[in-house]
């Protein structure tokens, strides 16, 4: 019996052990990558012959959050207010600073593809008022405060910014959090003036907030 | 009881073990994650490249759901039903010009892409409703076109979903494959 107790303990870890491993991505075929997309560990080979499931995959939030969700239950008639289409790079056992991105150094928000803003009406933010339309995200980090760039290059590779496209910048203090994210993860906060676009990743968050 | 000591140990290791994984109540990544395609191909690398030949055309957001040894059609997605052609929110395509399919014209714009499979031929459709999650709330009053187009078979398996768009005499293709198949929707300008 204390064998057999000895043996299901060791399934069990060996078990727990293969979860860790079981969101293994496949590389990215994607022309150009950088520190925030390239893989670190050993990778999958690739057996996509078309498009490998990207190293740093695309996400998408609402405003509403869940709107497309809120929408299939009927709950919801009006159209969503903000989406953003991102994609969520992984520290891979780096830190995020200075691992992956430096203080003072402009970083495009996710990997790949430019980080996408969709305002599906007008929004106000640090009493900016900002068009409905589709934007592009970047921002420039340092220690304390991060700089939030709406830009209009939209449809672009987030690995360089034209700032002569920029619609406006805002600052936004940066909180440090005991917990540590793998995945860099944006999502809408509802607020009660309209909802904050909570960044976040590592043990830093950062909350741009806007105004419906 | 002494004997069950060593079990109940590691299983709390194990337990903690996973908790600490999750450690977070931020959304975790998608089992079936979303990724982008553009015609023209890699258009936002030829943007910062400034090697854009040919203007933005159309692009499509979709998620990415994996075979993961199963059958897929006329398995998990069943013959003669509306599929998603993705998972998660539905799957959105928008044309950056007027195109035409089927010649029909299709105004620029965002639509959402549904498909109904069978075992020869698929029915794709473009439907006017978006930002809307699968097709668990699909409105056929809404559709913009239909069209029919045939299966082709793969030789090798295809583990996840996949949507590119590639030139074709008249226009693009929108390719779609997963499993041993894949569809080519037309789209003329």
């Amino acid at each position: 019996m204390k064998k057999v107790g000895w043996l299901v303990g060791l399934i069990l870890v060996c078990f727990s052990f293969s979860c860790s491993h079981t969101k293994k991505e496949e590389p990215s075929t994607k022309v150009i990558s950088t520190k925030d997309s390239s893989p670190v560990s050993t990778q999958e080979p690739v057996t996509n012959p078309y498009a490998a499931v990207d190293v740093s995959p695309m996400d998408m939030s609402y405003f509403p959050v869940d709107y497309p969700k809120l929408k299939m239950s009927h709950t919801t008639t009006i159209p969503p207010l903000a989406r953003v289409v991102y994609s969520r790079p992984h520290l891979q056992g780096r830190k995020l600073f200075h691992g992956v991105l430096k203080y003072g150094e402009p970083w495009r928000l996710g990997a790949n593809e430019a980080t996408e803003l969709q305002l599906y009406k007008s929004a106000v933010i640090q009493n900016k008022k900002i068009p409905a339309g589709r934007y592009i995200l970047y921002c420039i980090p340092i220690e304390n405060t991060w700089t939030i760039v709406i830009n209009s290059n939209i449809d672009s590779w987030g690995l360089t910014q034209d700032s002569t496209k920029d619609i406006a910048r805002f600052e936004v203090p940066v909180k440090t959090t005991s917990a540590r994210l793998e995945f860099f993860t944006m999502i809408f906060e509802k607020t009660e003036t309209g909802a904050d676009l909570l960044m976040a990743w590592d043990n830093i968050e950062t909350r741009l907030p806007f105004t419906f | 009881m002494k004997k069950i000591i060593p079990f109940i140990v590691l299983f709390q290791f194990c337990f903690f073990a996973v908790l600490a994984q999750q450690g977070s109540n931020m959304p975790a990544l998608d089992k079936s994650p979303a990724d982008i395609s553009y015609y023209p191909f890699n258009y936002p690398v030829l943007k910062i490249q400034d090697k854009i030949t040919e203007p933005l055309v159309a692009r499509v957001i979709y998620s990415r759901p994996k075979k993961e040894g199963r059958t897929i059609f006329g398995g998990l997605v069943e013959y003669g039903k509306l599929w998603r052609m993705g998972a998660n929110e539905a799957t959105e395509i928008e044309f950056f010009k007027h195109v035409k399919i089927n010649g029909k014209k299709i105004s620029k714009g965002r639509y959402t892409l549904y498909g109904i499979v069978n075992e020869n031929m698929w029915t794709l459709i473009v439907n006017k409703e978006t930002d809307t999650w699968g097709s668990f709330k699909y409105d056929s009053k809404k559709d913009v076109i239909r069209i029919d187009v045939p299966v082709q078979k793969l030789t090798e398996p295809q583990e996840s979903l996949v949507m590119f768009f590639e030139k074709s005499t008249t226009g693009i293709n929108l390719v779609i494959a997963w499993d041993m198949v894949k569809v080519a929707l037309p789209v003329n300008f």
